[in-house]
């Protein structure tokens, strides 16, 4: 299965231990998340609500195509991009 | 209006470029900037505006300088420590540049004044510290067709992006809704000095280009920029019909205060350390949520508190007893109010927040307890 590096959002990165980029498997937005929850236990969540739709303040970009459904392809090769809006100013 | 000799000298670096040069100079000393927000993104930005010979800015902050904000809002002196944002900025500026105007609006912007404050510049660059602000700053420029340079930062990352109302996506467009929790501030996350520095050059960079009508403004990105991997990257934004400020059946029609998130929603009390610590003592004591990240709860929290991460809050909730007596806290209130205010919206029926959070608590009523950050 086609593994993805994943850059993680800065509100995110207390799942990944602080780590910016990861790694996760799976060829859509759906299987990448739920591989990437089972190695982060707890940050689909924070991203995608109880009816599989990403949440207002969250984007998800394979390479530039942002990704608007959780059925959305990731092509092979593609970098995840969790964008998490910011408010610190 | 000609340039003066003074101005001659002051602005050669500019004059010399064929994009701005004398007639692109004069534009800008006729140009008025509303900088939101005199913080760690307003001070580089409103730093380099003025010596960059913008003729009017305009600076809106209700706060006062803390000698916290000194290690990255370099407006300000440890001289400044207590005197309000926009008055001590103005000095700064003014020794910086007495050829300009700058005009000190020591105010909350709110709804009730957002529209006409922006609808008196030019540009505006939103760096407020509080996410419902971004919001309130964003319809106020949709509105009045202001040109609107919005970024934020947390910890090492920055975000920006340029909205022209009508051409491009705005800030609705991009992120819908505020997030339940408000979103972490630079008071509660932590922020690397220098890294505002970096996104307010970009807001006044973009300034300067929209009112210069040179470059490719930052319309329609998303500009991201990580300061531990030293990357930046830009991803397209597209505008959504469905926007509820800019779409083609716009919701949104009048402006509104988003709640604060360090006042009580509706139907959410708001509750002293004392008095909780009251209840807490009582026959029927209510049940307390501490919704700080795992690591914190750990390290310190109220005796038979539950730990519901903001993450799991909405799981946490649907457990509980809609009739229960809740109390929210976190480390200074904020967190809190924002889950008190979804409990409400989830049906919770006695729902209260801890003013001031754990910090009040361990301030007047037990000095022992660990507050983690």
């Amino acid at each position: 299965m086609a593994s993805h590096r994943v850059r993680i959002a800065s509100p995110l990165r207390s799942y990944t231990a602080g780590a910016a980029a990861v790694s996760a498997e799976g060829g859509n937005a759906a299987a990448l998340l739920a591989d990437l929850d089972r190695r982060y236990p707890g940050i689909r969540f924070r991203m995608i609500d109880e009816q599989d739709r990403i949440r207002p303040h969250i984007r998800l970009y394979a390479d530039r195509e942002e990704l608007r459904s959780l059925t959305d392809a990731v092509p092979e090769g593609a970098v995840l991009h969790l964008i998490c809006a910011l408010s610190g100013g | 209006m000609a340039l003066g000799p003074e101005a001659v000298a002051r602005y050669s670096r500019h004059l010399l470029l064929a994009e701005v040069g004398a007639a692109g100079q004069e534009r800008l000393a006729a140009s008025r900037v509303l900088v939101i927000g005199v913080g760690g993104l307003g001070s580089p930005a409103a730093l380099y505006l003025a010596a960059a010979g913008v003729g009017t800015l305009g600076l809106v902050d209700d706060d006062r300088v803390e000698l916290s904000n000194l290690q990255r809002q370099i407006l300000f002196e440890t001289a400044d420590v207590g005197t309000a944002k926009p008055l001590a900025a103005k000095r700064r500026l003014d020794a910086l540049n007495p050829g300009i105007e700058v005009v000190a609006h020591a105010v909350e912007l709110c709804a009730a004044n957002a529209e006409s404050l922006v609808a008196a510049y030019d540009v505006v660059l939103d760096g407020s510290d509080r996410v419902g602000t971004r919001y309130l700053v964003n319809d106020a420029c949709v509105r009045t067709g202001r040109p609107l340079v919005s970024a934020s930062i947390h910890r090492f990352e920055g975000q920006a992006i340029t909205v022209l109302p009508g051409r491009g996506p705005c800030y609705r467009c991009l992120f819908p809704a505020v997030p339940v929790d408000g979103g972490e501030s630079c008071a509660e996350a932590g922020v690397l000095g220098v890294l505002p520095g970096v996104l307010g050059a970009i807001q006044a960079t973009e300034a300067l280009k929209l009112l210069l009508g040179v470059g490719e403004a930052l319309v329609g990105r998303l500009l991201t920029y990580d300061a531990l991997a030293l990357e930046f990257h830009a991803f397209p934004v597209e505008r959504r019909p469905e926007c509820a400020i800019c779409g083609e059946r716009p919701t949104i029609t009048a402006l509104r205060d988003e709640p604060r998130s360090c006042e009580a929603g509706e139907g959410v009390s708001s509750l002293q350390p004392a008095e909780l610590a009251r209840r807490i003592a009582s026959a029927a004591p209510p049940r307390i949520i501490d919704v700080r990240e795992p690591h914190e709860f750990s390290a310190g929290h109220l005796a038979g508190a539950h730990s519901v991460p903001l993450a799991a809050l909405e799981r946490g909730l649907a457990a509980l007893d809609a009739g229960e007596a809740l109390v929210f806290v976190c480390r200074s209130g904020l967190r809190s109010a924002r889950a008190a205010a979804e409990a409400r919206r989830r049906g919770h029926a006695v729902v209260a927040n801890l003013e001031g959070g754990l910090l009040a608590w361990r301030a007047t009523v037990d000095p022992t307890l660990i507050v983690s950050g």
